[in-house]
Formats: structure tokens, sequence, C-alpha cells
């Protein structure tokens, strides 16, 4: 008997002693980002204000939305200020949308529409011109609702929804009548040495972000997904020079910590079509519950990292490629199931996830249609899926807690 | 189902030679015989059915549920299908006039009138769709992309050689589409276009999109080549585009003449089936018996119009509608007439004003991207406005079809442009075009008939 109660003892205090070690390294390692944390909060408070003097000294502000169609290169190559809406994940302004049009636009489409009507965040309100890529009806229809009201200048980016063939051409020639748009309404001239510069500063920005993204492979990832995600978003907003400063820095400093104890986190591929700004309740349910999201396959809110644009020929055709060909298809794309199952597998392996959350915002029928051929093949391969779906309302929070605390129990047991 | 087909305009003669023929494709659709008497029964309920112009019509949209069911059983060695694919009925037409071997059509416009208008039974097929990956619920999936999933997944059709699709309204077909050819292993095409037309620069806009539907147009011609073993020429094209010109003459002139009778000589359920014919796929040779159809439903309407006959009362309140009426079930614009409201037209035969000419087929099978629901607000809404205008409509009804964001979008903005702009009543109703069970008749009889008080009121 008394060895058995010494054995539980020894095994009390190393259980103990583990989590007395994480605890440490967790604040040390938290300690190490502290002060880029506090510089960039600071940055993006005081951002807005940087904003309206800037405009002041005539500097354009030009917005756009996500899902990485709209190259921010031709903006910021025109000495304006690209600013990438993002907010979303309450259902405040998404509400506010339905005097201008219906539910079955998503939440996050109306809550554009909405924030720039109920003027609390101040980026949607300060935009002297809009460019709206035309990829998903809800998108297209924000901006639809937008020069119908004529209170913002638009210019509609077609995007094709191939990625090969005679389509190419169009998209660049569009991106080319951006170009002359943004000369015009700035007289400003947009150079290639200006787009170039552009390039290279945002080809740094993708890099720094796919350091870190890939740091999370390991286990338990020093960074979480939530810090993660909330870096994307801020790099929306920020000076784009200023964040890759403060990128590097952080990924220096992951470089440099120690490896966090381990844990039996399930590791979570997050999918979806869109994460907004302050979107953040499945990410911390799953934190919560006992999750760890390693890794995201978003198409808006979430910055394309995995490609950088080469600066090098004609510009237009290279961002082309970038943002047309070289990049996984977002699912309003035409054939794009395939190559979005191919791509998540491929996170899966690279990531060593044992699961999947598929996160869409209701009403978005692309994403919709997908989860079925997804649950289908991951079902083949035996890997768990759950698939959510959220309007913003904070009304449904405990089911999706219940659901998703017991997709974790589910994955940490293994296959049933 | 003799009776039946009777109705639906067939000869005797025909009915002994094709009914064993028709059993087994009815047979095929699930439909039987109570079936039937249901069909008989709503055919008399809803449709001027003792107009021989009626009947003609929908012997053509039953000819072609037929043709589709048994194509293969027909010899049909190619079946080049289509949905949601405006403009590639021309195709169509081309293919079928050329070879006796292909078979081609665009399901829907025929199988939801028969399927659904008639027999009452297009709520099976969109639950099979719901079972794959067209859920039911808030996510308002669109039913008519839902009733060519059900067909497939019930087997009602036979596997196409090839299934064609466009993005132009929407992103619901074309992912579609791509499931269907993950997960039915079938050869795929999308036409597309980019909407990115704006309001500042609309003709040049216009024509860059119709020139890109256009050139995506022919790149489907060439993949239909390897489909059919041969080519199909801008002569063809042509050939097609003037034998479906005088289809489209014919059902302007008809509409015209709906829209400026008072009383409005027959029900706006009637609409639907011009709609769906003006969509049918058919060969050279079957167009002038589309053709003889409206011309003969004309010449009737006319009779009535000259002895002031009509469904609702003379002076009763005329409306637009947005959109083309319910493609499964005619109850709601039977009930409008009941309520004594008279629908005069709907917006989406309207096209913009700003002509583009072209020596090009594939330009001018692209137009359709000129009509009111292919465009913008901006666009659209003072389109909408002229119309009211000449129609001298003193409302607009406009029963917004929830499974489609780019249509159903705008309803809000054309309510408050059109009360704004000329200070008549309009009606935004919300449900699904193609889909019966989000029919509600007490709540609808209630607003239609305070609608009605309403253009009442202020047309006094």
């Amino acid at each position: 008997v008394g060895y058995s109660i010494l054995e539980i003892l020894k095994e009390k205090y190393q259980k103990e002693s583990k989590v007395i070690m994480a605890q440490k390294i967790a604040n040390k390692n938290k300690g190490g980002n502290a002060m880029e944390e506090k510089r960039l909060a600071t940055h993006l408070r005081d951002r807005p204000a940087q904003l309206e003097e800037a405009k002041k000294n005539g500097i354009k502000i030009i917005g756009y939305f996500p899902g990485n169609y709209v190259p921010e290169e031709i903006i910021y190559a025109s000495g304006s200020v690209p600013l990438c809406l993002i907010h979303g994940g309450s259902s405040g302004p998404a509400d506010a949308a339905l005097s201008v049009v219906p539910h079955i636009i998503c939440p996050f489409a109306r809550a554009q529409i909405g924030e720039r009507l109920l003027k609390k965040t101040p980026y949607y309100n300060m935009l002297d011109m809009f460019v709206a890529p035309i990829t998903c009806q809800h998108l297209k229809k924000v901006a639809e609702v937008w020069e119908f009201y004529g209170d913002l200048k638009i210019f509609k980016l077609g995007i094709p929804q191939l990625s090969s063939g005679f389509v190419l051409e169009y998209y660049s020639d569009r991106l080319r009548a951006l170009k002359d748009r943004l000369q015009a309404f700035t007289g400003n001239e947009i150079t290639n040495e200006k787009i170039g510069e552009a390039i290279d500063l945002y080809n740094k920005m993708r890099e720094l972000l796919k350091k870190i993204s890939l740091i999370r492979r390991s286990s338990p990832s020093q960074i979480s997904a939530l810090d993660f995600i909330k870096l994307n978003h801020a790099s929306f907003y920020a000076d784009p020079a200023f964040m890759v400063d403060v990128l590097d820095s952080i990924y220096s400093k992951l470089k440099a910590r120690q490896p966090p104890a381990q844990t039996n986190a399930p590791r979570i591929l997050l999918i979806g079509p869109n994460l907004g700004y302050g979107d953040y309740r499945v990410l911390e349910i799953v934190k919560e519950a006992g999750g760890e999201i390693v890794t995201e396959e978003i198409c808006e809110g979430i910055r394309y990292y995995w490609n950088n644009i080469e600066n090098t020929g004609d510009l237009f055709q290279s961002l082309t490629r970038g943002y047309l060909v070289d990049r996984v298809p977002c699912a309003f794309m035409r054939d794009s199931a395939r190559k979005r199952l191919d791509f998540a597998l491929k996170l899966v392996k690279e990531f060593n996830a044992s699961g999947i959350i598929w996160y869409e915002l209701l009403c978005c029928e692309t994403y919709d249609s997908e989860s079925y051929y997804f649950a289908e093949k991951m079902g083949e391969r035996n890997i768990p899926m759950l698939i959510l779906e959220s309007d913003y309302s904070i009304a449904d929070t405990g089911q999706l807690r219940t659901r998703i605390e017991a997709f974790i129990e589910i994955v940490k047991g293994g296959n049933v | 189902m003799i009776e039946l087909l009777r109705l639906c305009g067939f000869g005797a003669q025909e009915i002994e030679s094709e009914l064993p023929r028709i059993e087994k494709a009815f047979g095929r659709l699930g439909i039987t015989a109570e079936d039937i008497e249901r069909g008989k029964q709503r055919l008399n309920k809803y449709y001027d059915i003792e107009l021989k112009g009626v009947r003609k019509v929908f012997r053509l949209l039953m000819w072609e549920v037929i043709e589709s069911v048994m194509a293969r059983d027909d010899g049909k060695t190619k079946i080049v299908n289509g949905f949601m694919a405006p403009g590639t009925s021309i195709i169509g037409c081309a293919l079928m006039s050329k070879s006796k071997e292909v078979f081609s059509a665009h399901h829907g416009w025929a199988f939801m009138p028969i399927v659904g208008c008639i027999f009452g039974k297009i709520v099976p097929v969109l639950e099979a769709a719901e079972k794959k990956w067209l859920k039911a619920g808030a996510v308002s999936h669109c039913s008519n992309v839902k009733t060519y999933v059900g067909m497939t997944a019930l087997n009602m059709i036979p596997k196409p050689d090839l299934l064609m699709s466009s993005g132009f309204l929407c992103e619901t077909a074309p992912k579609t589409l791509d499931l269907l050819h993950e997960l039915y292993d079938i050869s795929v095409f999308n036409c597309f276009t980019c909407q990115d037309r704006e309001f500042g620069e609309y003709l040049d806009g216009s024509k860059r999109a119709i020139n890109l539907a256009a050139t995506s147009t022919r790149s489907l011609t060439e993949r239909i080549r390897e489909v059919v073993g041969f080519e199909i020429t801008d002569d063809m094209l042509w050939e097609a585009l003037n034998a479906k010109k005088k289809l489209d003459d014919a059902i302007r002139k008809l509409r015209d003449l709906i829209a400026n009778s008072d009383p409005l000589p027959i029900g706006p359920a009637h609409e639907n089936l011009l709609f769906c014919v003006n969509n049918l796929t058919m060969s050279i040779d079957r167009m002038p018996v589309a053709v003889d159809a409206i011309n003969t439903l004309y010449e009737e309407l006319q009779e009535r119009v000259d002895k002031g006959i009509g469904v609702v009362e003379k002076g009763a309140p005329r409306v637009l509608c947005i959109l083309p009426p319910g493609g499964t079930d005619p109850i709601l614009e039977h009930l409008a007439s009941e309520v004594g409201i008279a629908m005069v037209a709907t917006d989406n035969r309207f096209l913009l004003p700003d002509v583009i000419e072209s020596e090009d087929p594939y330009v001018v099978m692209s137009l359709h991207l000129l009509s009111s629901m292919a465009n913008s607000p901006s666009k659209r809404i003072p389109l909408i406005i002229d119309v009211c205008k000449e129609l001298n409509v003193v409302g607009v009804f406009d029963r917004y079809h929830v499974g489609c964001r780019t249509v159903a979008g705008d309803a809000m903005m054309i309510k408050k442009a059109v009360e704004k702009e000329l200070g008549i009543p309009v009606l935004l109703l919300e449900w699904e075009n193609f889909d019966p069970r989000t029919y509600n008749h007490e709540e609808f009889r209630r607003r239609l008939e305070v609608f009605k008080m309403m253009m009442i009121k202020k047309s006094a």
C-alpha cells in the first residue's frame, strides 16, 4: 500500500511540476511579445486619427474587401492608403443593414453596410473611394448598395471565377483600369517602380505571416490561433511598413522561445468563408474546450500568405498570377471544390491536425454546398469534421459551446 | 391519362401512337394515376385550359419533358443539357437541328411547369436535393438549382454527356455543377461573365461583360464539338437565332396585348408558361409549332379583349411584378386574380435601352445581360420606374425569390425608390419562386388584400 501511495504522490508532483513549468514558460513567452503587442495596440488605437490627418494632407484612403482578390500593391503605389474593411462578428451592424437588404445577404456583408450606417467604426466612414471585388453575390450587393445610394465612389473589380485561360487577360485589364482610375483620382502617377516597391513590401508581410504560421506546426503551438488571427487582422488596418516591422520582431521572438510544455489538446484545422475582425467566438470556445486551432483556410479575413508575388517582368501579369492563379481558390470560384479539398488535406498533414471545424456564415451558399462535399470526403478518410454556422447572434453561443465541446471530446477519444 | 393529354393539347392520333412512351416516361417520373387526377383538376383550376393556345403551349412543355426522360431510349447518343444557362438554348437548337442523334434540353423550364404546376409533385424532387448539398433551412438555397440536383439524385433523367451552366446571376449553379462533376462524374462546363458594370460607365461595362460572356460561350461550343463530334458554325447559330426571333416577336406581341388590356384578358399564372416556352430548347423544325401556339393564344385573347372579357374586373388595380411568376406552382398568381389585382407584366422581360448591335452570334446570345435582373440596382431600378410609367401601373409587387441573392438583394432598394419617385405602393413579399412550401395562403391573401386597398386609396 505504501508503495502505491508513493507512486501516486510522485505522479501528482510530476503533474503539478508540469503545470507550473508550463505556466512559467507561458509567462516568459508572453513577456517576450508584450512589447510588440503594446506597440501594435497603440498603433491601431492611433491609426484612425493618423488617417484623418493624412486625409487633410491630401492622401486618399481607398477601401476594399477581404478575400485577397484586390492587389493592395496598386493602391499603395498610388500614394493612397489601402484599407481592408474587415469588421464582423457583431450582430449590431449586421442587423442595422436589414433596413437596406434582406436577411439572405450574409452577416459579414450586412455588417459592412451596417458599419457605414451606424458610423461607429471610424475606418468605414473615412473612405475616399472603394474597390469592390466582384466575387460572391453578397459582397457584390454591398458595392451595389453603396453605388445606388451614391455616397461612395466605387470601382468594381471583376474577378473572373476561373483561374486559367482567356480570363486572365480580363483580370489583368481590370487591374490596369484600376491603375488608371487611381491615377486620375489621386493625381499621382503609378509607375512600375512604385508597384515594384509595394510588391516588395507586401511580399515581406506575407513572408513573415507565413513563417509565423509555420511555427504553429510544432505541438503545442508557440502562438495561439486567436493571437495569429488578430495579427492577421491588424495587418489590414495598420500601416504596412509598421506591420512588417512588428511581424519581424514577433517572428524573431517566437523563434527564440522555449517550446511550451506538451498538452493533449487536439489540433484542429479551421475552414470557412470568412472570419471578421471581432468574430472570435468560435476561436475562444475551441480554446476553452481544450482544443487548439493550428491553422486556417479562410477566404475572407485571413491575408493569403502562402505565395508571394513575383516582382519581375510585366507586373500586372505577376499580380494576376499571384492573386488569381497561384493560390487556393475560394469556394465561389469555378472548379474549386477539389482544389480546396486537396489543400485542406495538405494542411491537415503538414500541421498534424486531427479534426476540422468548418465555420460558415449563414446564407453563404457556396461554402454551405461545399461543406457537404468536404464532410463526405473527410469522412472517407476518418477525419472528424464539425460544421458550424453563424449569423453573428449571441443567442446560439450555448449551442455552439456544447457542439464544440462534444467535438473536441470525440477528436480526443479518437474515431468512433 | 388520355383526358390529361387532351387537356395538354395532344390529338387523338398522337395519343394513340405515343401513349406507351408517355406512360413509360411518367413511370420514371413517379407520376401515378392519383397524380394524373390531381393534374387534371389543377389544369382546370389554374389555367384557361379552354383556350387552344394554352393547350398548345402545354403540349410543347410536355414534349420536352417526355423527350428528356426518354432521350436514351429514343436512341440519342449524345445529350447536352443546360440549367441556369441563359442563351444556351440557341446552341441546343443548333445541335438538334444538325443531328438527330443529339438531344439538348434546359430541363427546368419544362420540368417545373409539368411536374410542379400540373401534378403538384415538385416537393419530393426538392427534398431529394436537400438530402445532398442544397440543404433546407435558413441558408435558402435556390430551388431552381435544387430541381436539377433532385432530378439527378432520383434518376429521373439520363446522365448527360455534358452539362452546362452559367454564373451570369449567381454562384449556386456553378458550385452545383462543380459538385455534380465531383460526386456524380458528370462532365460540366460553366459559361460566365463578370458583373462589374458600373453606373458611370454602363455602356462600356455592358460591352465588356457581354464580350466576356460571348468569348466564354464560344469556348463552350468548342467543348461541345469534342462531345458531339461536329462543329457548331456561326451560320448554324444564326439560323437558330433567326428561328427563335420569330418566337420572341410573337411572345412580345402577346405580352404587350396582355399588359395593355383592361380588363386583364388572362390570369398571370400563364406568364410562367410564356417564360418557359421562351426558354425551351427546340429544334428549328419545332420552332414554328411554338410560334403557332403563341399566335393562337394571341388571337384568342384579342377576341376576349374585343369582347371586354377579363379574369379580373375592369379597372382592377394594375401592378407590375418583379421577377417571373411561381415556377413550380401557380397558386400565388391565382390568388392575386382572386383578390382582384391585375398583374399586367413582369420586369424581367424588359431590356435596358442601350442597344448593342453585333454580327457575332455569340454576342447576340449574350444580350440577356441587358435584362432587368442581370443589372445592378443603379440601372435596374430606373428601368423598373420607366416600365411602371409606360404601363401606367398603380403598384409594384415584388415577390422576391429568396433563393437568389442577386435579385432578392435589390428588393428594399426597389421599394424605397419606386415609392419615392412614383408615390405608388410597393408590396414586398418574400418567397421562393420554385418552392411551393413557402406559400402561406392566409398571410399572402391578407397582404394582397391590404395592398389592393392601398392602391385603390392612392389612385382615388
